[in-house]
């Protein structure tokens, strides 16, 4: 029927990936594994990268030349401020093997490339990967910029830097994207610190806005 | 001659939304743009942090106002990979039908609010009439005309409503027929033609390095498709192919993601009919909400460590959600919820694209690209 990846050919795709990176990387504390989403009927793997931030630079560099990674989904950035010392912050980039090639022509005439999905094999196999970039405690969270290797990083750096605040060493034009360009330096509304007001006192319905609680109500949990 | 910066927007008939182009002009060339977004930015991602798994799909819903189904939907499946629940085949075949239909009304908004900005106001009201018909079916599904709520975690809200297949039958089948007026007003449009043909080219290895996906990616010529490469739902059991459009050799133009936005809508009619030919229990058959065929049952709580995500085809291109369980002491409420908005990847590059050509193709190629700024802004 339909087109199906054949999920025996990702996973060997997947251990390839890895095998590689482990034998370059594993030295400098990257780990990497095969992991399964673990919802829907469907069996999916995705590639699973633990990354320090020292060697994020190259890492993507490699991921995008030798392993033929070329597109950036999202980089997204967490707050863990009672998590541990050791990761304070995390950056979460999502990458994607899409295998895309310019169409070849024929005297003029585009000839546009169809996969047929159940013989992909190997570095054209589409693969999903997921890297953790853990930053330890620290007042001003920073880790390379991958602008260089994925255009489209530029506004995902952009977007974490605006909402969670950690910045991108080397990126370009940084500056504010979803909030006014007049906030206020060093205000991340995603930070753990900014609470919504709905946090302190487990209410919503009859006082959003928590000004003028009833006297009668104040201690009671709704 | 002295170059000079124009702001366009927030209120300009090109921008499909509330947002500001500003565009360098040498004369009429753009020499350099820059977009500047967050005029509607909402917070979802905070609001979300202090919601429960079920509370977030009303907020994903109202993400874009042109394909509310297909963000929550797209907000379930990483929900489901987060909590690690397996949805009953009958709901996925539903969820499927919903989101094809949700597809099709989307690209009838975008190609009824793209005509007129390049001077063809008549093919406005076609578009919009079998919108019309798409809104009606997902109204009988959702209860609503905009905003459904229909997925669940686990499932769908409710079953397809009696004679529900048939009406579905009826109108995909009309609309099937009419995309011919559509082809027929557009593409023996002279001025259609002139404003879309030969602007805007885009390469497909330059849109993916540029993290531009789906119909404007595949009206290069490949035929790129999370639908097919990481497959969820029951893609994988119907009988279709991506469309995919020859492109010109310097790229696709704006002419080309029309007529790839066309074809998809052919695709996802047939796609519909398939659905509902094959979907397990037959589609007359109706089960009352929480059957077990319908909806299974779902952890609410996820543990601190846990974390989920889905790459889902929406239609404006690859959207995201990426989950972070143990969000209160009790795991009810996620730590963080990410989007990945395909808009606000693609707005920047189309911002660069029209470097070069003339001011006036600004709407042209700014339009071809299917923004919508609900979900840029979030």
């Amino acid at each position: 029927m339909g087109m199906k990846v054949n999920h025996e050919k990702q996973v060997a795709a997947a251990n390839d990936v890895i095998t590689a990176l482990e034998a370059e990387f594993s030295g400098e504390g990257l780990s990497c594994e095969v992991r399964m989403h673990a919802g829907g009927k469907h069996q999916r793997s995705y590639v699973y990268i633990d990354c320090p931030p020292s060697i994020w630079a190259i890492v993507a560099e490699t991921l995008s030349e030798v392993h033929a990674v070329d597109h950036c989904s999202m980089i997204t950035g967490i707050h863990w401020p009672e998590k541990s010392p050791e990761m304070e912050w995390q950056v979460v980039v999502h990458l994607m093997r899409m295998s895309v090639r310019n169409p070849p022509s024929n005297e003029g005439i585009v000839m546009p490339i169809i996969s047929d999905a159940s013989i992909l094999q190997g570095s054209d196999m589409p693969l999903e990967f997921e890297v953790s970039i853990a930053i330890p405690e620290t007042r001003n969270p920073s880790i390379p910029s991958v602008q260089h290797v994925w255009v489209g990083a530029d506004w995902n750096e952009k977007e974490t830097w605006d909402l969670v605040g950690i910045d991108f060493e080397g990126h370009n034009e940084m500056r504010r994207v979803l909030q006014p360009h007049e906030t206020p330096a060093g205000f991340h509304p995603l930070q753990k610190q900014h609470k919504l007001r709905y946090h302190e006192f487990n209410e919503m319905y009859d006082d959003a806005q928590g000004f003028a609680r009833k006297s009668e109500d104040i201690g009671k949990v709704k | 001659m002295a170059e000079m910066w124009i702001s366009m927007g927030p209120q300009h008939p090109m921008t499909h939304g509330l947002w500001t182009l500003k565009v360098k002009i040498d004369g009429e060339t753009i020499v350099d743009t820059i977009p500047d977004l967050g005029y509607i930015h909402r917070g979802v991602e905070k609001i979300c942090e202090s919601r429960d798994f079920t509370q977030i799909t009303p907020y994903c819903d109202r993400l874009c106002y042109a394909s509310a189904n297909t963000w929550s939907h797209s907000y379930i499946y990483a929900a489901e990979n987060l909590l690690e629940v397996e949805v009953p085949e009958r709901a996925e075949y539903i969820r499927l039908i919903a989101v094809e239909i949700q597809r099709i009304a989307s690209h009838l908004m975008w190609l009824g609010a793209y005509c007129p900005d390049i001077g063809n106001l008549t093919a406005f009201v076609y578009c919009l009439r079998e919108r019309e018909m798409m809104l009606d079916l997902l109204q009988e599904l959702g209860g609503s005309r905009m905003h459904y709520n229909f997925p669940r975690i686990g499932g769908v809200k409710r079953d397809l409503p009696h004679g529900f297949a048939m009406r579905c039958r009826a109108k995909v089948k009309l609309f099937l027929q009419r995309i011919h007026e559509y082809e027929a007003l557009l593409d023996e449009s002279t001025i259609f033609l002139i404003r879309t043909q030969g602007v805007g080219y885009a390469k497909p290895e330059e849109m993916v390095n540029h993290g531009v996906t789906g119909p404007n990616l595949r009206a290069g010529g490949v035929n790129y498709d999370v639908r097919w490469a990481h497959p969820y739902s029951v893609y994988d059991e119907l009988d279709w192919t991506p469309s995919v459009e020859r492109s010109s050799v310097k790229g696709a133009d704006c002419y080309d993601r029309y007529r790839v936005r066309l074809d998809e809508m052919k695709t996802s009619a047939e796609l519909i009919l398939q659905a509902l030919d094959g979907i397990p229990g037959g589609a007359e058959t109706f089960h009352e909400s929480g059957d077990p065929a319908l909806i299974a049952k779902a952890p609410a709580r996820a543990s601190d460590g846990q974390t989920g995500f889905h790459h889902f085809e929406d239609p404006r291109g690859e959207s995201m959600f990426y989950l972070a369980g143990g969000g209160d002491e009790r795991g009810k409420n996620p730590y963080r919820v990410s989007i990945r908005s395909p808009m606000f990847i693609t707005i920047p590059y189309a911002a660069k694209c029209m470097i070069g050509y003339k001011i006036a193709d600004v709407p042209a190629i700014m339009g071809s690209f299917d923004p919508c700024i609900g979900e840029t802004d979030r």
